[in-house]
């Protein structure tokens, strides 16, 4: 219960610098509490990086921001050894990677490379520099940001790199209110230009994370888990299948969500709620589908029955 | 809009696709500006989608409604008729294109789409039309399939996999239901009649009129013999018999010209040995059938008319299929009654003076009725009479332009001049009218009937012989009669001028005709048995399947072969799937779920138990604390189950049955505002 609190306090922090995006605010908080890295697609100026600047204070995490550009080397995020004339010693100096949580901005627009030294540092937890390997502070928590419009010169990541993203959120435009009372505290928000508090400590991280350890899946739920899963695999519509990392993905986000919701068992409608986040950037449509993977997710969740065989 | 209620593009542009295929086979048959009005509702269509231009506006459309049917009115002077109304379908079939908003409008659509497709055998049922339609029911389909694959915006050509392979898997059961299902005469009819003329014998015969129709290459019909074929001189199809000369013209006698006791055939005594066989008629929109002479119809829905010759109480719209049986030898009315005898010798007074004349002058100087019709024949025979299928056009008096001075004459010619020169010496003679001979396909040992084949002879009354066929073109052109019209006119050169790429002109081509008459063959057993598989047929081929046709055994049959067809099909699904058993408290749950449909409210599969009963607490607040209960009890059984104790367990399920059985429905009433 006290949980439940202390995400609501999360939300509304959060939510006091991004108006009117609640649901997309808690999936987000999900994605961190379930020690996911997260995707954020959207256009420009949607609030992709309020978002992660919001997050990384109500977490109280120190906070790193890169610019993704196309002449952007893996060095420069992982750091250098430069020679110190004085101690006639390489000291390491080591790159933005080196902090808690890492926004990566317009990660489409940087080589293959880079993106594979940053994704490679996501999965493992550590870095190689110069053969010494080094590991990253914890909590460690990348967010991404891409734009969603094919443009010349980016380089989307491939299906094997959006898996390391537990989740992908699209922001999308607000709503009418939301965007009127945005106007109208326009230059009151600039004077005021208060950040969000911190509201969880890295202790009650760790607690929110020993809680989502303890919650129950019944057979029931796993049996639901399981024909999504299947429908995926075997239906038409998609030409690859979710991947056993994606159902731990899925099962994992829905048990965080439990926990948000003070709940020590996990129900179906948790697994709906994550599953579009969880599941639509690891699914590929087959040549049948030549639709959108939002679509696609829908499909899924609508022909799989929540009861029953 | 919700975007699952849109149009995607994918399924737009398959639409469009399917809307030019549709038409395309009317093209020759509706007026130009449809077509037009196809491409403007789909250049609109498409300037919606891209946001350029907007739906029409109810004016609008009330406006081009107006506009189409004053332009079908227009262009073809009615509104009733085949074309006309086909016209008036495809018109609509645009204008729906450009009022088509969300997915059901698309269903509508293609719906209708189904229904055009049919028209298109309303003007044929040939095998390439049937091939087409199979891709037009596949493109439809299409649009189906697309229709329910949302946010497809991209044209994707693999979409047509999906129906193919449906449609391909349900041929089996197509073909089953072709051959047992009993066909159900309709409910209702329209007679609806195309506008636009076949050809073929008319029972209007001026003279030009036969020699008009020998520039066709078209099937008038197929016979196929039951035992040997009869040799080419012998195969003399009537089918029209020209009792009354009016105006210059010849026209057979209408039923109620006819007194009432000469209305039945008398009775007859066939001679000789039957020739049996079957016709398949291409539709002539006429009444009449082609039979060889005396010949019984097999079969019921044949009529005879008292001058022997067979005809349908309606009209033929398709292709028709009769059995008869001929008896060649039979001798045609021993005794002829007085009206008969004075039809049958009328001549107008005032036209062919000096044809009467002759006929007069030639009787006297024979010895008796057959010397005189050898005598004639003979005049034909010896003196320079031509036999052309370009007769010069003649006056008032016909027939003696063309006896003594033109001498160039179709069979039609010689059969009216015959005519008249018998009548007037005072012997019954009548004009008939028919095709003569017909092209023996070797692949299928069918006889091809064609246009071309068509033919004028005459009859003659003689005294103790009843009704004896002469044929005046034999005696002037022999060949004809053996050898076919290509044969007889080959010296000039005429033969189906007017269609010089007719495959009938290379038949010295081995390939050319080899593939023509095996096509021919094709088309033959496509009437024969998809076509003509209706009535009879049907009941002969169950017969010979079943042993005998009752009640019993056809359904037997009927659901028998639908089982073998969908049996492997329902257990390779089977096989798929596992079958996991319900569980109690699911069992339980699901019987709360049934309960609350009846009431109105269903659950659908994606709707979570927590979501489910939220929803029915919002809709009837008055269920609030059992529904509530209900699904705590099964959030607990299915989902929050962590360390229950058996016990606990079955105490849990219990009060969950109880609650579901004291479940109390609400009025449906209450549920209706959803």
């Amino acid at each position: 219960m006290q949980l439940q609190a202390l995400v609501d306090h999360a939300v509304t922090e959060v939510g006091r610098v991004l108006l009117g995006k609640e649901p997309q605010i808690r999936l987000a908080l999900c994605c961190l509490f379930a020690r996911g890295h997260l995707l954020i697609e959207d256009l420009p100026g949607m609030g992709k990086t309020t978002l992660s600047h919001a997050l990384a204070d109500v977490l109280g995490l120190n906070y790193k921001r890169v610019q993704f550009t196309s002449d952007l080397l893996p060095a420069d995020i992982l750091g250098v050894s430069v020679f110190d004339r004085t101690d006639a010693t390489f000291t390491f100096h080591p790159g933005p990677i080196f902090t808690q949580l890492l926004l990566a901005d317009e990660i489409n627009r940087t080589t293959p490379r880079t993106q594979s030294a940053l994704l490679e540092a996501m999965a493992e937890g550590q870095v190689t520099v110069e053969g010494e390997t080094r590991p990253l502070p914890s909590p460690f928590f990348v967010i991404a940001t891409q734009n969603p419009i094919h443009q010349s010169g980016t380089y989307p990541l491939p299906e094997s790199q959006l898996d390391r993203f537990l989740m992908r959120l699209e922001l999308g435009y607000p709503h009418p209110q939301a965007e009127r009372t945005m106007f109208l505290n326009q230059h009151h928000a600039l004077g005021n230009n208060r950040s969000p508090k911190q509201c969880i400590s890295a202790d009650q991280l760790q607690l929110i994370r020993q809680a989502v350890e303890q919650v129950h899946a019944s057979d029931n739920l796993l049996d639901y888990l399981q024909r999504l899963v299947a429908y995926t695999r075997q239906s038409h519509e998609f030409a690859v299948g979710l991947s056993p990392r994606g159902a731990l993905a899925l099962l994992d986000s829905a048990k965080t969500w439990a926990v948000m919701n003070s709940r020590g068992h996990v129900v179906p409608e948790d697994l709906q709620m994550v599953l579009p986040s969880v599941a639509a950037h690891r699914l590929v449509p087959s040549g049948d589908y030549a639709g959108d993977n939002q679509a696609l997710v829908a499909i899924l969740q609508h022909n799989v029955d929540v009861v029953g065989p | 809009m919700r975007p699952e209620q849109q149009v995607p593009r994918n399924a737009l542009v398959w639409i469009i696709i399917t809307m030019f295929t549709l038409v395309a086979p009317h093209v020759g048959r509706i007026p130009l500006w449809i077509l037009g009005l196809y491409a403007i509702a789909v250049f609109w269509r498409i300037m919606v989608y891209s946001g350029r231009w907007s739906f029409p506006g109810r004016w609008v459309k009330v406006a081009l409604t107006l506009t189409c049917f004053s332009g079908t009115f227009f262009s073809f002077g009615t509104l009733i008729g085949l074309e006309p109304t086909v016209a008036l379908l495809l018109a609509a079939f645009a204008l729906k294109l450009i009022e088509l908003v969300n997915r059901k409008d698309g269903y509508v659509l293609l719906f209708l789409g189904y229904f055009l497709c049919i028209t298109e055998f309303l003007f044929s049922q040939d095998i390439p039309i049937a091939l087409y339609s199979l891709l037009n029911v596949t493109l439809i389909t299409t649009g189906l399939v697309a229709l329910n694959q949302p946010g497809q915006h991209r044209f994707n050509f693999k979409t047509i996999r999906l129906p193919a392979l449906m449609l391909l898997q349900a041929f089996p059961l197509m073909l089953v239901l072709f051959f047992l299902f009993p066909r159900i005469g309709p409910l209702w009819t329209v007679p609806l009649k195309s506008l636009t003329a076949k050809t073929g014998v008319s029972d209007f015969m001026k003279p030009g009129d036969i020699s008009n129709l020998s520039q066709s290459d078209e099937v008038a019909f197929r016979v196929q013999f039951e035992g040997e074929i009869p040799s080419r001189e012998d195969m003399y199809w009537r089918g029209l018999v020209f009792s009354r000369l009016v105006e210059g013209a010849w026209t057979s006698l209408v039923y109620y010209e006819i007194p009432v006791r000469e209305r039945r055939e008398k009775p007859v005594t066939t001679d000789g040995e039957p020739v049996e066989y079957s016709v398949i008629m291409e539709p002539t929109q006429q009444n009449w059938l082609f039979s060889l002479r005396y010949a019984r119809p097999l079969g019921r829905g044949v009529m005879r008319a008292p001058d022997y010759r067979l005809f349908l109480p309606i009209e033929m719209e398709d292709e028709y299929q009769y059995r008869v049986r001929s008896w060649p030898d039979t001798v045609l009315d021993r005794e002829l009654s007085d009206w008969r005898r004075r039809t049958e010798l009328a001549l107008p007074e005032d036209t062919n003076p000096r044809t009467r004349q002759l006929g007069v002058e030639l009787r006297r100087s024979a010895a008796d009725d057959r010397a005189f019709v050898d005598t004639v024949l003979r005049k034909f025979n010896q003196e320079p009479y031509i036999y052309t299928l370009q007769p010069p056009t003649l006056g008032e008096d016909a027939m003696d332009e063309f006896l003594f001075e033109t001498r160039r004459g179709f069979c039609e010619h010689y059969a009216y001049a015959f005519v008249v020169m018998m009548r007037a010496a005072g012997l019954p003679a009548r004009v008939v009218a028919g095709y003569q001979g017909g092209e023996i396909n070797p692949v299928n040992r069918t006889v091809i009937v064609h246009q071309f084949d068509a033919h004028a002879w005459a009859e003659v009354w003689l005294e103790g012989e009843g009704w004896v066929r002469v044929d005046p073109t034999a005696a002037v052109s022999p060949d004809r009669i053996e050898w076919g019209l290509e044969q007889a006119v080959s010296g000039e050169g005429t033969f189906l001028a007017g269609s010089p790429l007719s495959p009938l002109r290379f038949r010295s081509v081995a390939w050319v005709n080899t593939l023509r008459l095996r096509y021919d063959a094709l088309t033959y057993q496509w009437q024969k048995w998809v076509i003509g598989y209706e009535g009879e047929r049907q009941y002969n081929f169950l017969q010979k399947l079943l042993g005998e046709v009752s009640g019993w055994n056809f359904v037997v049959v009927l659901l028998g072969s639908w089982l073998l067809v969908l049996l492997p099909v329902a257990l390779s699904l089977l096989s798929k799937r596992t079958i996991r058993r319900l569980s109690p408290a699911e069992k339980q749950f699901v019987s709360f779920c049934n309960k609350l449909a009846k009431a109105g409210i269903s659950r659908a599969p994606s709707e979570a138990p927590g979501d489910y009963s939220r929803r029915v607490v919002r809709l009837h607040p008055s269920m609030a604390p059992q529904v509530t209960q209900i699904s705590a009890l099964y959030n607990e059984l299915a989902y929050a189950d962590a360390g229950l104790s058996a016990a606990r367990r079955a105490d849990l399920l219990e009060q969950f049955a109880r609650a579901v059985r004291g479940l109390k429905m609400p009025s449906k009433h209450q549920g209706a505002s959803e």
